[in-house]
């Protein structure tokens, strides 16, 4: 096989593999950040409930979910591949997320809230005007590494049939008999968009650090 | 009269239910959306495979466009692992499915099979440089075995040899894909491959350092399409289209044409 076809064939499935990761990262930020803040700030049932969702979707594999998901419960929803791979992805995500958030929110000192309260603010403002412009700075870096997980883990929606890339390097090695070249190939691209997301969400943090805080 | 409201209600629910469960009206929806939905597992050469263009193709994949063709619609293929077909095709997921399959009673249990298109055997392969005596059937429990897992193989080893606990712990090894069983092959780290004779041929030639030493009716047998669970219409449809396609030879063709017999 030419060599050239064979790095197109798997390189277009990059474009599957970012769109996965769009779906996925921002909204396991959404419902990272609010179930972060009601552990936090919620009363004792929210806080239950909302470790018992970290606990539960940490401890599971993604891939049962991804199954669950698309064999199961879309049999009276109809999901896509895609849209299936994508949330069960996006869920098993907020929960890391929402433990990255809930660390940072602990790192702002409790006594920000008590002084945001005393000048007049309501629990919802200090949150949204005080501790959370803090605490999402604060969780960036932590915040790049779940970033790289998911855009390495959306490969698991190749067991749905999505062609991304690394479905793409396995039937190129089946084809060809050079796995070597073809999983080199789909090693080098993931290196790139994890390289490149690192690199942004750095620029980021530097672009948004206080200079006054650590 | 009430009462027959509730009646008439329940009734209009049960058929409601009726028409969307049975699959008695699946080959109808498939030719009235003018496509099929047709999963298959792309890893498998010649059985199929991606070509250079990036295009899924094969012998089941020729076998089925002709089908389709035959049936007046499109083929839409669908790639996914081999483990995950018999799941989507009982999830509805896709029309049918095509990937080198065996009839086997397990699988009988949730889907349903066509009738058979072609009829496969099983082979052992060992690297050339393996000395001692060569496995066979009846001494296979001797050697370390690389199986792909969720075939018929990894099914007649599991049955035969390690629920019977002739094999000794850690002796079968079972992989994704077929290839990979034959890439351990090459470092040694198992000993013996059972798989389907056709890839395994394929395979051995691309290798090179192998030998197939043993092909027979094992596990393997007729190859059938896999179809939704009780999908009557449709199997009588395909069965009497593969009929059709072995009296006037085009599946003798296509053997020639990917596995030069």
């Amino acid at each position: 096989m030419d060599f050239m076809k064979f790095l197109q064939y798997i390189a277009s499935g990059t474009a599957y593999t970012i769109a996965v990761t769009l779906v996925a990262l921002p909204s396991g930020l959404l419902l990272g950040i609010l179930f972060s803040i009601l552990n936090v700030y919620g009363g004792k049932v929210t806080q239950r409930l909302t470790s018992l969702y970290s606990t539960i979707m940490r401890g599971i594999p993604p891939i049962v979910l991804l199954f669950i998901l698309y064999f199961i419960v879309s049999g009276s929803i109809n999901l896509s591949p895609f849209w299936a791979g994508s949330i069960s992805l996006g869920i098993v995500s907020s929960a890391y997320q929402m433990e990255i958030v809930r660390g940072a929110i602990l790192s702002v000192s409790g006594g920000q809230m008590m002084a945001a309260r005393a000048i007049g603010m309501s629990k919802n403002q200090a949150i949204r005007h005080v501790i959370l412009p803090q605490t999402l700075r604060l969780a960036i870096p932590p915040w790049s590494n779940e970033a790289a997980i998911v855009v390495k883990d959306s490969s698991l929606v190749y067991a749905l049939g999505v062609p991304e890339i690394l479905r793409r390097a396995q039937l190129i090695s089946a084809s060809t008999q050079e796995p070597f070249l073809a999983y080199a190939v789909a090693a080098l691209i993931y290196f790139l968009l994890v390289f490149i997301t690192n690199r942004l969400l750095d620029a980021l943090d530097r672009r948004l650090h206080i200079p006054a805080n650590p | 009269m009430k009462r027959l409201i509730y009646l008439a209600v329940v009734l209009v629910l049960v058929f409601a239910l009726a028409a969307c469960s049975a699959s008695s009206d699946h080959l109808a929806a498939i030719k009235k959306a003018g496509k099929m939905v047709v999963g298959t597992s792309a890893d498998y050469p010649p059985f199929e495979f991606v070509d250079e263009a990036g295009n899924t193709t094969g012998f089941d994949v020729d076998l089925m466009n002709e089908i389709g063709k035959r049936l007046g619609v499109k083929v839409e293929w669908v790639d996914m692992p081999f483990d995950s077909l018999i799941a989507a095709v009982q999830g509805g997921k896709i029309d049918l499915s095509i990937a080198a399959f065996n009839y086997d009673e397990e699988r009988d249990k949730t889907v349903d099979f066509t009738d058979a298109y072609y009829t496969s055997e099983d082979a052992l392969v060992i690297m050339e440089s393996l000395a001692g005596d060569p496995p066979t059937p009846e001494n296979l429990e001797q050697f370390i075995i690389g199986v792909q897992s969720g075939t018929t193989q990894d099914a007649w080893l599991t049955d035969n040899l390690e629920a019977t606990g002739k094999l000794k712990a850690g002796s079968l090894q079972r992989y994704e894909r077929v290839d990979q069983a034959f890439m351990d092959l090459q470092a040694g780290r198992v000993q013996v491959i059972m798989s389907d004779y056709v890839p395994a041929k394929a395979l051995v030639d691309k290798f090179g350092g192998m030998k197939i030493v043993y092909q027979g009716v094992l596990s393997t047998g007729p190859m059938n399409i896999v179809i939704p669970d009780g999908d009557k219409h449709l199997q009588t449809e395909v069965n009497k289209i593969i009929k059709d396609l072995q009296d006037e030879g085009f599946i003798d063709a296509l053997a020639v044409k990917y596995f030069s017999e």
